[in-house]
């Protein structure tokens, strides 16, 4: 079911009614009901692979207690560890990476001359994959590290992995935030509620406003690069660049606003990227759960293994992340030349000053403190950011390269895509609402603002007008697709 | 424990560049703004160089609070 669905508009109100209603006073039937909704709404996609998200809930539940046991014998404890890991990376790297794998496998055989039958399974990938192994592999870790302690309760944890709002596209929530969120009370609060709902709304105008409006025209840029003028290939990319923030901070915000109609707060998940004035920056604001996640499990336990050889060392650590990071977007070269760009860019960073900021923050993002003056390093970085999107917007890594020459040296230049003023306006607008509301949550958020009530409710209504009257054709979200 | 937390107050301000810092064993990285996943390293080799101990990675990745860092030390000073 997608967030902006028909479908999920009759879904949630009556989730919403029963939860509150209904079921009120005890816990247990609030979270076995949000556990049966949250698979009503993962099976409408695909019945099927429900089984892999109760597999993949058991087995950590399971093996979390395992581990807790024995957390005094070091080896035990291991080897319970490894389970978890080895059979939830072999789910994700199978449905995921094993025609890659296979592929290029046959590729660098070709070179040497050798040449194999080409061989590959038809794998469709299960949505959310990639999110909600990454969550119950947290779990593990962490009680592997005495973190946190497992629970007992399965219904609790099964609903933790499959919580409607964040199973397909995140924000990947660690237990020690949420899992305790499923254990207690959780009460009605009409601010927040409404806080949500204003959430939901600014998510939704997002996606369907800026995010769909601009889908066409990236696709004709992207899918013709070889016939377009070089304005028009470099216009394509600053407008992916904000497709894909609408898009995707757009589908965390519904997420989050609708956690916030059942009483659960996640973690922020995007903190005004564009506003970031160095690439650090950057991770420590966009796709945050993610760059935490890999902050902890990837990047720490390197960088300490590393020390020895100091600055070298981190930048090694920092690098392998971003590889990492890269193949979590995709199977493919393209994905690992876009994380490994972004690692080469910590490059000045890390080897000019004496210290800096890391990879992100377990911390949580701290509010957005961007200010005028930052303006050029504020745009130099938006523009890097943006040469790492020619290689995740395009197909193949061959086809991001010959966009790249298409900028610089074009022949055959037969058409030029246009793009709608409206779609430009609207970008405009998001960045303006978004450098005011830079210190709050979402730029929606308006709640506090010290204006009139009337003119409040005005500005609700305004952005309800748009999204019926500028929505545009309705896409996927991009994140679904990793 | 009191004097370790003398000594390591003085290496996380030198290191950190902050000369506010004040540790106590409830301290976590969540309490100091420069205390971030890189930091945290420096942080490390520091500690090792200062009171010439190695520790295991491993054991590194569990330290909750500078209350784990102390009794670490502690441990592989006896």
């Amino acid at each position: 079911m997608l967030f902006n669905s028909i479908e999920f508009f009759i879904f949630l109100p009556i989730v919403f009614i029963c939860y509150w209603f209904f079921l009120k006073k005890n816990i247990k039937y609030q979270n076995f009901f949000l556990l049966i909704a949250s698979y009503v709404f993962y099976a409408w996609w695909d019945w099927r692979f429900l089984s892999l998200i109760l597999f993949s809930s058991i087995l950590d539940y399971l093996i979390g207690l395992k581990i807790f046991e024995n957390k005094d014998r070091e080896k035990s404890k291991k080897y319970w560890l490894w389970i978890s890991m080895t059979i939830n990376l072999s789910i994700l790297g199978f449905f995921k990476y094993f025609n890659f794998f296979i592929s290029s496998f046959i590729d660098a055989f070709d070179t040497i001359g050798i040449s194999l039958n080409h061989y590959s399974l038809n794998i469709i990938l299960p949505v959310g994959i990639s999110f909600y192994t990454f969550q119950t592999m947290s779990y593990s870790l962490d009680i592997s590290k005495n973190k946190i302690e497992p629970t007992k309760d399965f219904i609790a944890f099964a609903t933790f992995v499959a919580f409607f709002p964040q199973l397909v596209a995140g924000p990947i929530e660690r237990a020690s935030n949420l899992l305790p969120q499923f254990l207690k009370q959780r009460k009605f609060d009409y601010k927040i509620a409404l806080d949500g709902a204003s959430q939901i709304l600014w998510g939704l105008f997002k996606k369907i406003v800026i995010a769909d409006n601009c889908a066409p025209y990236v696709n004709e840029v992207f899918g013709n690069y070889s016939d377009q003028p070089t304005l028009t290939l470099i216009t394509g990319t600053v407008v992916f660049a904000f497709q894909i923030y609408a898009d995707f901070s757009g589908y965390t915000d519904i997420a989050i606003g609708v956690a916030k109609l059942f009483g659960f707060d996640f973690k922020q998940n995007f903190n005004y990227p564009y506003f970031a004035t160095n690439i650090s920056d950057f991770w420590k604001k966009w796709h945050i759960s993610l760059s935490s996640w890999l902050n902890d499990y990837v990047f720490t336990p390197l960088a300490i293994n590393f020390r020895n050889h100091k600055k070298r060392g981190i930048f090694s650590a920092v690098f392998i992340t971003f590889l990492v990071s890269g193949l979590w977007h995709g199977a493919g070269w393209n994905f690992i030349v876009w994380g490994g760009l972004h690692g080469l860019f910590y490059l000045p960073i890390i080897f000019s000053k004496k210290r800096f900021t890391a990879i992100s923050t377990a911390k949580g993002p701290k509010k957005n403190t961007a200010k005028i003056s930052d303006l050029p390093k504020i745009i130099s970085t938006f523009t890097l950011v943006c040469i790492t999107y020619i290689f995740f917007r395009s197909e193949t890594l061959t086809d991001a390269l010959l966009f790249i020459k298409s900028i610089f040296y074009n022949h055959s230049i037969t058409r030029a895509a246009t793009i709608e003023t409206s779609v430009i306006l609207f970008i405009i607008l998001l960045v303006l609402v978004e450098w005011l509301q830079r210190d709050k949550q979402y730029g929606l958020q308006i709640q506090s603002l010290k204006i009139n009530r009337i003119f409040k409710w005005s500005i609700y209504y305004l952005v309800i007008f748009f999204i019926f009257w500028y929505g545009a054709e309705k896409q996927d979200f991009i994140y679904f697709q990793f | 424990m009191n004097e370790y937390l003398n000594d390591l107050s003085n290496l996380f301000r030198e290191v950190l560049e902050n000369d506010d810092i004040t540790l106590n064993p409830e301290t976590t990285a969540n309490d100091i703004e420069e205390w971030d996943s890189i930091n945290h390293i420096y942080l490390v080799v520091e500690i090792e160089k200062t009171y010439q101990i190695k520790f295991k990675s491993s054991q590194i990745l569990e330290w909750k609070n500078v209350g784990d860092i102390v009794s670490a030390i502690i441990e592989k000073k006896s």
